[in-house]
């Protein structure tokens, strides 16, 4: 993170003090109760994580009929799946799957803000939201991409998805080599977030 | 113009910084929760679609307040202030803000309370309150508050038009990155249904329920020289950010 600005040391503490007593005054008030700053992140922390988004890149890995229809109409291929309620929800109301190939990598951005689909994938990690990164994902994202370790060849085409409007897209990295006879959950372990954002591929068991 | 509207291929940031956590302090997840505890009592709510009993919910939040909220303060910035603060950082000025500026708080209370908790850390939080209002807030993120309004109206752009960004007036909030204003692009998808927006952006044009279409950028067209070679950039682009592209009106 960047250290061009000054900052006072106790630049935490004193954010941590203010969000306390931000949160205290309005349960005080009756805006909010004492549990729902609570309940709202255990949302993200049982429910809402990117597993879901795992489970749905193993199930396109394993049946080509249902990757089709989860690239042609996202939300009702999501929903045949048995994930938690609310894959519609916040943030997921226009979930867009996008679907790598050989000769095609997709990346996901958002230079206005921080769009993110969060019942796919949960919250955004820092690097989404970090200005650093929505600047130069735009203009140069294979040297971004390098740069997390993804050296892309010059042939596949790359396709960056700035997240502007109401789709909340998210990517379907193509399946590693040796994982034949994987089941399902065995595949789901091997997704992580950052090839289902496109910084990255799932890599091979056996490397 | 403002820079947190062009952010899209300014240079000479540096390297990105990786860091995987979403919240790198803990503080952080409070604010979030509290912003998405508004979003999930905002009395708009009462004509989402999926038209939640707002009024009956039990909170003394009486206000509006959505993403545009949240992006508007962002956008409001100084820009190099956008650059020094961390992403909550900047959540956490932008609603202590809206709280104060509303009347729900008092600076000189808040202050005063954040100067009890910073002398004792450990002071714990108020307890209680109605349990209705949390089931509000769940529900909000189980139901959510789609932008999808009424049926498609006839889309003015088809698949494989060649359309061209409106450099539309600059306004205090914008769905339109600022680098592909002026650039020309095609059709690749009309999305099916018409899409409304928070709140009216004025002259900047979206508000209204209106098609959205995906448009595909070729990277010369957007950077010249500085392009790298096949790294497509696609726009999610509102009607009224469209115009026909002028070499097809020839």
């Amino acid at each position: 993170m960047t250290v061009q600005f000054g900052y006072p040391e106790d630049r935490e503490a004193r954010s941590a003090a203010r969000v306390r007593a931000l949160e205290a005054l309005l349960i005080e008030k009756g805006v909010i109760t004492g549990a729902t700053v609570d309940k709202v992140l255990g949302h993200f922390e049982t429910d809402m994580t990117p597993l879901n988004g795992a489970k749905i890149v193993a199930r396109a890995w394993t049946d080509p009929e249902f990757a089709e229809r989860l690239v042609k109409d996202t939300p009702a291929a999501v929903a045949e799946l048995d994930l938690p309620i609310g894959m519609d929800g916040a943030e997921g109301e226009h979930l867009q799957a996008v679907a790598n190939t050989p000769g095609v990598h997709n990346l996901v951005i958002c230079t206005l803000c921080s769009c993110f689909p969060w019942p796919v994938l949960g919250l955004p990690p820092y690097w989404y939201k970090d200005p650093t990164f929505r600047a130069r994902a735009a203009r140069e994202p294979r040297v971004v991409l390098k740069e997390t370790g993804l050296d892309l060849d010059p042939s596949v085409e790359l396709r960056v998805w700035d997240s502007s409007g109401h789709s909340r897209w998210f990517v379907i990295p193509q399946r590693p080599a040796g994982t034949d006879g994987m089941t399902e959950q065995e595949l789901a372990a091997l997704v992580t977030t950052e090839s289902m954002i496109g910084i990255a591929e799932v890599p091979s068991p056996a490397a | 113009m403002k820079l947190q509207h062009h952010l899209g291929g300014l240079e000479n940031l540096g390297p990105v910084a990786y860091e995987p956590r979403v919240f790198v302090e803990d503080w952080e997840q409070r604010i979030f929760g509290i912003h998405v505890a508004m979003m999930g009592l905002s009395t708009h709510l009462g004509d989402a679609v999926p038209q939640y009993p707002i009024e009956d919910v039990p909170s003394a939040f009486s206000s509006v307040w959505t993403w545009a909220d949240l992006r508007k303060g962002a956008e409001a910035m100084h820009p190099f202030a956008y650059f020094q603060y961390r992403y909550y950082e900047k959540w956490l000025g932008g609603i202590g803000g809206f709280f104060v500026s509303q009347g729900y708080i008092t600076e000189e209370e808040l202050e005063a309370k954040a100067a009890e908790y910073l002398h004792d850390p450990g002071l714990e939080l108020p307890e209680g309150g109605d349990e209705r209002i949390d089931d509000q807030v769940i529900r909000y993120l189980r139901e959510g508050d789609t932008p999808r309004q009424g049926p498609a109206q006839s889309p003015a752009f088809a698949i494989g038009d060649r359309v061209t960004v409106k450099d539309v007036p600059p306004t205090d909030h914008t769905r339109l990155p600022g680098n592909l204003r002026g650039r020309t692009g095609t059709v690749e998808r009309v999305f099916e249904g018409d899409y409304g927006y928070f709140c009216s952006t004025g002259p900047d044009g979206i508000g209204e329920p209106m098609p959205v279409y995906a448009v595909r950028f070729e990277p010369t067209d957007l950077w010249g020289e500085l392009a790298e070679p096949g790294a497509v950039l696609y726009g999610e682009l509102y009607q009224a950010y469209l115009t026909h592209a002028m070499e097809e009106q020839q």
